[in-house]
């Protein structure tokens, strides 16, 4: 069984806005183990991002702020300890990569001054050279060639998959227990994207981290997780391991995001001309519907979806996963 | 529903609405409003048209009657400094109007055509603006003479360079912008993509411009009027704040303070005016 | 590319836009000026007289030639003389920066630690009221007219409370500290409130980055975050902006040296202006062109050297 490091339990964060408060993230609970890979799927302003931020603490406060619930890694609730200890945490036992490694990365600073920082800051053990050792042996480790060049190299000096290994390797020189991953491969290009998620997965398994996959790309989440939380408004609507997800998706909402899928074969008989979508829109945070978020989008919704029951709760279906719907698909 | 509510309102109607929330910025603006109504009503003759009458002693000190006292002729203070208030406000609308229609005009030739007209254009400005602006001020004004209308002619002819090198770059931007392409694509000729589908989008260049220009215009006529290359005849807050070098000695601080004052509540209000006016539209501002 | 062929196509450009600040100076003081001789000789001066001076100060020669003389004078740096005190111009400049610049060197090394200082420190504490009372106060500073700072600083901590020289200056140093105190006091406040600003705002520019989400996810300290990676990233707009201020240095202000009695080139201007000197303001004119444009091919080179992103092209 693996060990569970991260538990999150009863998350709420919310943002002052111009307009009111919203609440970005509404009561969202998830467990990440070693060596394993979970996945947080949503649309964009699902939550999804800002759940991973809030990990490490990085909400910009103001105007958010974490309202409410615990976040324990390995036992101890992070919300609750003082910040110089959260940063002890932060690039060392739990890191992160971002979306953008264009302007993720210091442009005045070379990349190995970089690396270097973070092996300075959590392992003060080693000398000067041992640091300058150990980036160059970052940047092999995530596949970049010529790395003792590499790594007095400035960041406008790589291409975008080479900026994003950096970050990886940045990321995991410290060897932390969990990676944040928020949608590492979306400004990436195709056969990018693919070569950045193996060089994860072969990490993970050398060095046994666990990983929170954030995505709104399916296709990363079979090709990378072992369980799947599916975002919306706020919400997760569905947690189950992937390939149940795939195969037998419960939630309306799931189902529409993996039938949205372009694929390239077509099953026997089937003609497929028109690409199937999710009707309508994402309703604004300031003006969330009575009853289910997910009403006035999906194809079974009733009259108990629309307020006269309260809001779906997020419930058991079977072993090892959960649903929340008044109508869960069979 | 929700969705339709979010639908983007315009640029300027979202401006108007966060300038409108900031107490400041109201205030500014009213403050604005005042000195324009104030000198207005001067220009007009409605008020103050006898500013040069003797109405007391020498050097009145201020009292209930002369709130600002009395200059060495026995002026009323206050009443000069209402008409050098459309001095200065006359200073300011001229040169941003001059600096508007330069700069704009050289800027979006530069920038929209491109080539020899460009590299010619960007010769002069480099040219004119080589030169320290004060420099030419006291150059320009030196040959033309003193007077009121050699401080528009030197400040107008000055203060176009900054805005011609924001709107140049704003139109290199915009030329290849998807947008304008359509309108080529539909036949739009040259003056028609100028005017119609760049300029709206550079307009609020100018107006953030034109604020900070006009508060700059009212603090080199107090300098032009040190230097004695001024104006002549009429108060203006600079010949008042001269003024102020032989009265201060007498321990004559009136016409200094009205002066100072007047000038310092305008400038302030159009440097917080041009500010907000950058933060509610710049575009690149938005979401912070 | 290297530096040296950059810089010398850089420095290439530079002629025609000489080319053109001397045309626009002989424009204003030999084409559009009216005769200078007029008010030189007064309203009873001859016609003989006046043909006398304008020959004997080369106001025949054709125009052509006189524009000729005065590109040779941008290159060789020889001015010829001041009408009112004869003396050589170039001499003039020489003996008039020395008193300009112990005002302004000092005032410009002292301002720009004060300004950044003050800049890092309110950009830090963002959005606090100490951050916006700040910025307010520098706007208000902004609002005053230098000359009303120089009227009451000289007639308040000068005259009144006597803790200043009123005015004069005194060769060689220490002699002239006394003297240049107050003025420098002057010119930093001047400056500061334009100063904090601009770093301020390129500053919290410079906060908002993604890699400073990253250098905070890394576990860095806010204070490290602030002095090592923001500030570095502002280093180049800041020095592109300090560099372009030091022709302004130079030149002195005017008016500090007017009222102070500082004998810099600042009042040397004013004096031209008052005795309608043609030659030492037109010499100054071009002098400052010369120093701007220096200054800025010498940032454009800054730039390259400090920004590793900057490729030579």
């Amino acid at each position: 069984m693996a060990e569970k490091i991260l538990d999150v339990q009863d998350l709420v964060v919310e943002f002052k806005t111009d307009r009111g408060v919203i609440t970005a993230v509404n009561g969202v609970n998830f467990e990440v183990y070693k060596g394993k890979t979970l996945g947080i799927v949503g649309e964009s302003g699902s939550g999804k991002s800002v759940t991973a931020l809030s990990v490490m603490r990085l909400i910009p406060n103001p105007p958010g702020r974490v309202a409410n619930g615990q976040i324990c890694y390995r036992g101890e609730n992070v919300l609750d300890i003082p910040i110089d200890k959260m940063r002890t945490i932060r690039g060392n036992k739990i890191a992160m990569i971002f979306q953008e490694p264009m302007t993720s990365l210091n442009p005045v600073f070379t990349v190995g001054n970089q690396i270097e920082e973070v092996l300075k800051l959590h392992q003060t053990e080693l000398s000067r050279d041992e640091r300058a050792k150990k980036s160059i042996e970052m940047l092999r480790l995530v596949g970049i060639p010529s790395p003792e060049k590499r790594v007095r190299e400035y960041p406008h000096q790589m291409s975008g998959g080479m900026r994003q290994r950096v970050m990886i390797a940045m990321s995991l020189a410290c060897e932390p227990d969990i990676l944040i991953a928020d949608e590492p491969t979306t400004a990436l290009d195709v056969t990018i994207q693919a070569q950045i998620l193996e060089l994860m997965k072969k990490l993970q398994n050398e060095m046994g981290m666990g990983i929170i996959m954030i995505t709104h790309d399916l296709g990363v989440v079979a090709e990378t997780c072992d369980d799947v939380a599916v975002m919306y408004c706020g919400q997760i609507v569905e947690k189950a391991d992937v390939k149940t997800l795939f195969t037998d998706p419960k939630h309306p909402y799931t189902k529409g995001l993996i039938e949205s899928i372009p694929s390239f074969d077509s099953t026997a008989g089937e003609e497929k001309d028109r690409l199937p979508t999710i009707e309508g829109m994402v309703p604004s945070l300031f003006d969330l519907p009575e009853g289910c978020n997910f009403q006035n989008r999906c194809k079974v919704a009733s009259e108990k979806c629309r307020g006269t029951h309260g809001e779906p709760k997020l419930e058991a279906v079977g072993s090892e996963r959960m649903v929340r719907c008044f109508h869960p698909l069979t | 529903m929700s969705v339709k509510e979010q639908e983007s309102k315009s640029l300027w109607n979202h401006a108007w609405d966060s300038l409108k929330s900031d107490k400041m910025t109201v205030f500014s603006m009213g403050i604005v409003g005042f000195y324009a109504l104030i000198a207005l009503l001067s220009f007009s003759g409605v008020i103050v048209s006898d500013w040069a009458k003797e109405v007391g002693d020498s050097y009145g000190a201020p009292s209930s009657e002369h709130l600002f006292g009395l200059d060495i002729f026995g002026r009323s203070v206050v009443a000069k400094t209402a008409k050098a208030t459309e001095i200065a406000m006359s200073v300011g609308l001229i040169t941003g109007l001059f600096t508007v229609v330069i700069g704009v005009t050289l800027g979006s030739l530069a920038g929209y055509f491109g080539g020899k007209i460009d590299e010619f254009l960007v010769w002069f400005y480099t040219t004119v603006s080589s030169i320290p602006q004060i420099m030419l001020l006291i150059s320009i004004a030196f040959i033309a003479g003193k007077g009121l209308f050699t401080v528009y002619l030197s400040l107008g002819l000055t203060s176009w360079t900054g805005l011609f090198r924001l709107i140049r770059g704003e139109f290199i931007r915009h030329k290849n912008r998807e947008y304008v392409q359509a309108a080529t694509a539909i036949g739009g000729g040259d003056t028609r993509k100028i005017f119609k589908h760049i300029l709206p989008n550079v307009l609020h260049i100018v107006i953030i411009n034109f604020s900070l220009q006009f508060q700059f215009a009212i603090k080199s006529e107090v300098i032009l009027s040190y230097l004695g290359l001024g104006v002549q005849g009429v108060p203006s807050w600079g010949t008042m704040i001269n003024d102020a070098k032989l009265e201060l000695a007498r321990g004559v601080w009136w016409q200094l303070g009205a002066a100072t004052a007047a000038m310092m509540v305008v400038v302030l209000a159009f440097n917080i005016l041009g500010d907000s006016l950058r933060d509610a539209l710049d575009p690149k501002l938005k979401g912070k | 590319m290297d530096i040296v062929s950059y810089v010398t196509r850089r420095l290439f450009y530079v002629i025609p836009v000489l080319l053109g600040v001397c045309f626009l100076v002989f424009l204003i003081f030999n084409v559009v000026s009216p005769d200078p001789t007029i008010s030189m000789l007064g309203k009873h001066a001859t016609k003989s007289q006046i043909l006398e001076l304008r020959e004997s100060l080369g106001l025949n020669k054709p125009l052509w030639l006189q524009y000729m003389d005065t590109v040779k004078s941008a290159f060789t740096f020889d001015f010829g003389r001041s009408w009112s005190t004869k003396q050589e111009i170039m001499e003039m400049i020489k003996q008039g920066a020395i008193p300009s610049l112990t005002v302004t060197f000092p005032a410009f090394i002292l301002s720009f630690f004060i300004s950044v200082s003050i800049s890092l420190f309110v950009a830090f504490y963002r959005g606090s009221f100490l951050d916006k009372g700040t910025v307010f106060i520098c706007v208000a500073l902004m609002s005053i007219s230098s000359l009303v700072y120089i009227l009451v600083g000289q007639w308040f901590f000068a005259f009144k409370l006597g803790l200043f020289e009123i005015s004069g200056y005194e060769e060689g140093f220490p002699y002239f500290i006394p003297y240049v105190l107050l003025p420098i006091i002057i010119w930093i406040i001047l400056g500061v409130g334009p100063d904090v600003r601009f770093y301020r705002t390129i500053m919290l520019d410079e906060m908002y980055q993604d890699y400073v989400r990253t250098a905070r996810s890394k576990g860095l300290s806010e204070t490290v975050i602030m002095f090592k990676h923001v500030l570095k990233n502002t280093m180049v707009s800041i020095i592109t902006y300090v560099v372009l201020r030091i022709p302004f240095l130079i030149l002195g202000s005017l008016l500090i040296e007017s009222f102070f009695g500082i004998p810099g080139l600042g009042g040397m201007i004013l004096k031209a202006v008052n005795s309608s000197d043609f030659p030492v303001i037109k010499a100054m004119a071009v002098l400052s062109a010369i120093a701007t444009i220096v200054f800025n091919v010498l940032t454009d080179v800054l730039y390259v050297v400090v920004d590793p992103r900057v490729k030579l092209k």
